[in-house]
């Protein structure tokens, strides 16, 4: 920390940049997010790069190529909370809706060469799968109110709290009218963590669960039946289930052949 | 008082304080602040949220923070509001929210609500998800000012408390003396309704239902179907579970401790200090649930369950409560 500011960066991935989109894109509260970081590197607002120690690294981006990796692990050495933000770091992205398939035939597919240019891993991981993670915000991207509320937590030395409560209690509390039971929508609200205050089934659109799954708690096998007994084929709803969260334990398990 | 009346009732009833009543909202209802007699949907089935909302809030700031030097309550101006078309089953179930937070230590934030809310009931007939005849709860004793019972053509006008007494009192243009035949009518027709319910629990053994039967089968095959949604916890009418957070601004200085609605079925209900959880596991939570919605208020001698049906209406899984209870006696 210098005076009372901690040292903090902001480093990218492989991702869509989205998340730090959002954080600088709050201008409103800005200046005074500033006052309180002192930023040795922010990859979307500048293209300074150091290998400093900071207190906080916050990461964005899917572990997806042999320099994400390499690049994480000096991060985490040079840290001592990692943060990771968003869909990618936390569950590694919808790119990681590929898992299960075999990274030459796509790259055949799409490049038409077995070639891999991108020292691609042949996975898009999470952060917490290569390195030890202190804290997950999760989001596609991330919900600012959200962040700041962990960043207040953190610079306080308070233990952050992450919601636990999926999607369908935030619509209970806004009374919006469930598409499951209503219109038999395949909605992952049941399985997907809230902070979102069910923003989809509030313009009467289903959640497809980018926010990720409740942690360690959703009822992967209860939300596929539940969505077969509402007339939707199997494998509809897995393709639903890998969009965000493919690499959930019990969502991999189901696209495992 | 006669149907045509109604609209004169309703503006008296404004002068009184903010009337909310169930308003149709597509397919669904719910309770909103109503400015003209004819937004008012009495004869509606349930609203997803239950009264409760106006008492304690989904999400309320209590305390204003100075961070390391106190706090200060947040107290809130009462505001007289009207609550116009309550069912039988939610006036109960009110009674029971009444005898945990107004007992002592009293809950201020819900007490000065309470004491400025007039209830209005209004009858109801069944459908296919209520129950409350089953939990003794289909009719209102008490906890309400004034109670609708519709009569065809006019409403009787059942007085719940001194506070009724007055209102009617001044109304008395409106509101004319009952006739033999008005009981006439209220008897055929409370008991045409009791005849109505089509969803009869077998409420025997009901409060221990959960410790003696607690091996049975029937509550896995329940727990594997159910998506820990939270939604049988958030539509119920005497679920009063909350959970308290702080959240500090980006001075540093300054802050708000929050509560808001907490469910049984969320890991961190039970998860306590230094990480054990005394319901790690879906089933035990769903038995939990059950455990508590059998068991009866000690104060008011009400079950917990007053039998609304919200909670089968509304789970997505469409796990019923009187199918599970049932089942666990070997009838479904
Ligand atoms: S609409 Fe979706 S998120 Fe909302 S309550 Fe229904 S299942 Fe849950
Ligand atoms: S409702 Fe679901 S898909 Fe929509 S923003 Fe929320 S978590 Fe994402
Ligand atoms: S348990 Fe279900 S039926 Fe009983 S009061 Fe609660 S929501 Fe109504
Ligand atoms: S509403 Fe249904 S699926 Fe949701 S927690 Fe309750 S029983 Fe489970």
């Amino acid at each position: 920390m210098t005076g009372n500011k901690i040292k903090v960066g902001f480093y990218s991935l492989t991702g869509c940049a989205g998340d730090f989109l959002n954080i600088l894109n709050m201008e409103d509260k800005l200046l005074e997010v500033f006052k309180l970081l002192d930023v040795v590197e922010f990859a979307l607002a500048s293209s300074k790069v150091v290998h400093e120690k900071v207190d906080v690294a916050f990461i964005e981006g899917s572990v997806t190529t042999q320099k994400d990796l390499e690049v994480l692990k000096k991060i985490r050495e040079n840290c001592n909370v990692l943060v990771a933000l968003g869909n990618c770091a936390v569950w590694g992205g919808v790119q990681a809706e590929l898992t299960g398939l075999d990274a030459k035939d796509l790259m055949k597919s799409v490049y038409n060469t077995t070639e891999n240019y991108y020292s691609f891993l042949g996975e898009h991981k999470a952060v917490s799968e290569v390195v030890k993670v202190d804290y997950e915000l999760p989001g596609c991207p991330i919900e600012v109110e959200e962040f700041l509320e962990l960043l207040i937590d953190v610079i306080r030395g308070v233990i952050p709290e992450f919601k636990d409560y999926p999607v369908c209690v935030e619509c209970k509390i806004r009374e919006i009218p469930c598409l499951i039971v209503e219109r038999g929508e395949a909605c992952l609200g049941p399985i997907t963590v809230g902070g979102c205050k069910a923003r989809c089934p509030y313009y009467n659109a289903p959640c497809i669960g980018c926010r990720g799954p409740v942690k360690e708690e959703a009822n992967v096998a209860g939300e596929l039946s539940m969505l077969l007994e509402k007339g939707w084929k199997k494998q509809e709803v897995i393709n639903r289930l890998r969009l965000f969260a493919a690499r959930y334990k019990d969502i991999a398990k189901l696209l495992e052949r | 008082m006669l149907k045509e009346n109604f609209k004169d009732f309703f503006e008296t009833l404004k002068k009184l304080g903010e009337v909310h009543a169930p308003v149709r909202r597509g397919r669904l209802f719910s309770f909103t602040k109503v400015d003209s007699p004819g937004e008012v949907a009495l004869n509606y089935n349930r609203t997803m949220l239950p009264p409760k909302k106006y008492f304690v809030k989904p999400f309320e700031e209590v305390l204003k923070i100075k961070v390391g030097k106190g706090y200060e309550l947040i107290v809130e101006e009462p505001k007289s509001l009207v609550l116009l078309g309550l069912h039988a089953c939610d006036i109960n179930a009110l009674r029971v929210l009444d005898s945990v937070y107004l007992d002592e230590p009293q809950d201020d934030y819900y007490q000065v609500r309470r004491a400025a809310a007039i209830v209005i009931g209004v009858s109801c007939e069944p459908d296919e998800y209520c129950f409350c005849k089953s939990m003794g709860t289909d009719y209102a004793w008490t906890g309400f000012d004034l109670f609708l019972h519709e009569l065809g053509t006019s409403y009787l006008v059942r007085v719940g408390s001194s506070r009724g007494e007055s209102i009617i009192e001044s109304m008395s243009n409106i509101i004319g003396e009952p006739t033999k035949e008005d009981f006439i009518k209220l008897r055929d027709l409370e008991l045409k309704r009791s005849r109505m319910f089509k969803k009869i629990l077998n409420t025997s053994l009901l409060p221990d239902i959960v410790d003696s039967l607690h091996e049975s089968e029937v509550w896995v095959v329940f727990s594997d179907k159910c998506v820990s949604c939270g939604s049988c916890n958030l539509v119920c009418p005497t679920c009063r579970c909350y959970d308290v957070t702080e959240k500090v601004e980006l001075n540093l200085q300054e802050g708000v401790r929050v509560r808001r609605w907490d469910s049984c079925f969320i890991r961190s209900h039970a998860l306590v200090a230094g990480g054990l959880n005394f319901r790690p596991t879906r089933l035990d939570r769903f038995r939990h649930r059950y455990n508590c919605k059998s068991s009866i208020d000690p104060r008011t001698n009400l079950p917990f369950c007053v039998g609304c049906g919200r909670c089968s209406a509304f789970c997505p899984a469409g796990i019923d409560h009187v199918n599970v209870l049932n089942a666990i006696w070997g009838l479904a």
